[in-house]
């Protein structure tokens, strides 16, 4: 027995057969890992949309689960999918999802406006990699606030926020930018602009 | 060797950072926040740990030819745990980690151990030098991120240390300040080593 398997280690197949095995065992642990982290994973990631819809609606999120489906309906246009806020069937406004290029990579973000778009209810940004400590604080609440019950919409034509530097009051239509990442102040500035003209083109076209 | 003396060989003696110069990537990389280097510290010491003792358990019958494809298949099974495990439990590190968690796959240091001490020594031994290892180039990562956060963020684990009076230094956030921390530890290290001989 010995003197058998001794030669067919030695054999060519060998290396191949236990390259083999050894890839079967391990992918079989690594299904088995991601099975169990599967659900987990997604339930996170479903919690976490549902809670930035609802803070961007500026709804309460002490119980996300049923007042998500109380008040949030999901709408899908042309494969994207757009949030409605109702109460009492009373449409109280849209949440879209916005992008667009940053310094680093596409910013992601959820943005709440009223059904007439006339302003903006709130920001959330959802996935971005901007530097840390420079772009990255497009996330500090600071800065999104800024965006909340702008203007958007007057006399029928779209408003471009304007960068104004950290430290000055800002004016309606004026957004303090973050000192040393005008790069991704712009950007979002921009995607608003960008992606509202789009929205409100096939939703309500009164531009 | 003795159990204790294969540990603080490869934990400090023989850090694989700043005696061996390994892994110097991701210590530059993930070092403007202590959690974050802390957490990417324990990966590493999970992957360097179980992938030794593994390779150890078989490196009779890896055969010679193909040990580095096997080495790297296990390293990246290991690495893919710690991910989904980050993912699921702790889905906000796991997303500040990025994909620095799956570049464990290549840091050199665990590579580097496989080859020197896993393939000729027994599991245990191996197991204990991965803990040793991975424990030195934490200590290395948290030194840094120390300084970094200290002075990029004015904070340490997220707790604010420095007060309102403090102006953070962008260059520490940023990957050159890692470069001039990484070199100012190595120099400091090694600099009564060599006077010595």
């Amino acid at each position: 027995m010995a003197n058998e398997k001794k030669l067919f280690r030695e054999t060519r197949t060998y290396p191949v057969v236990f390259m083999l095995i050894i890839t079967v065992i391990f992918i079989g642990i690594l299904a088995t890992f991601y099975q169990l982290s599967f659900e987990k994973v997604q339930q996170y990631r479903e919690m976490q949309l549902k809670k930035m819809v609802m803070n961007v609606f500026e709804l309460p999120t002490q119980n996300i689960e049923n007042d998500f489906a109380k008040y949030v309906t999901i709408q899908e246009m042309e494969d994207i999918l757009y949030y409605e806020s109702r109460s009492d069937s009373i449409l109280l406004g849209y949440c879209f999802p916005i992008s667009g290029s940053g310094l680093w990579g596409t910013i992601h973000a959820l943005l709440a406006v009223t059904p007439d778009f006339e302003k903006i209810i709130n920001i959330e940004i959802v996935d971005q990699n901007e530097t840390p400590g420079l772009g990255g604080r497009i996330t500090e609440n600071w800065f999104k606030d800024q965006f909340k019950g702008k203007i958007l919409i007057n006399n029928n034509i779209l408003n471009s926020f304007v960068l104004i530097p950290e430290n000055e009051t800002a004016k309606d239509n004026e957004i303090n930018q973050i000192t040393g990442a005008t790069a991704s102040s712009k950007a979002l500035v921009d995607m608003i602009y960008k992606d509202i003209k789009k929205y409100n083109l096939k939703l309500r076209a009164d531009l | 060797m003795k159990k204790k003396e294969i540990f603080i060989t490869s934990a400090f003696t023989q850090n694989s950072v700043w005696r061996q110069i390994l892994g110097i990537c991701s210590a530059l990389a993930v070092t403007n926040l202590m959690l974050n280097s802390l957490v990417m510290g324990l990966g590493v010491i999970f992957t360097l740990a179980l992938s030794g003792f593994t390779i150890s358990l078989i490196r009779e019958y890896i055969p010679k030819r193909i040990r580095m494809m096997v080495q790297t298949l296990i390293i990246a099974s290991y690495v893919i745990i710690v991910d989904l495990f980050l993912k699921a439990y702790y889905p906000e590190i796991s997303k500040s980690l990025g994909p620095y968690v799956g570049l464990i796959i290549t840091n050199c240091i665990i590579m580097g151990r496989a080859e020197a001490f896993a393939g000729k020594n027994s599991p245990i031994d191996s197991l204990i030098d991965g803990v040793g290892a991975g424990i030195g180039y934490t200590f290395v990562l948290l030194i840094i991120a120390f300084v970094r956060e200290l002075f990029g963020f004015g904070s340490l684990f997220g707790i604010l240390i420095l007060g309102d009076w403090w102006t953070n230094w962008s260059i520490m956030v940023m990957a050159p300040s890692a470069f001039f921390m990484l070199a100012i530890l190595i120099w400091i290290i090694n600099t009564p080593r060599q006077r010595r001989g």
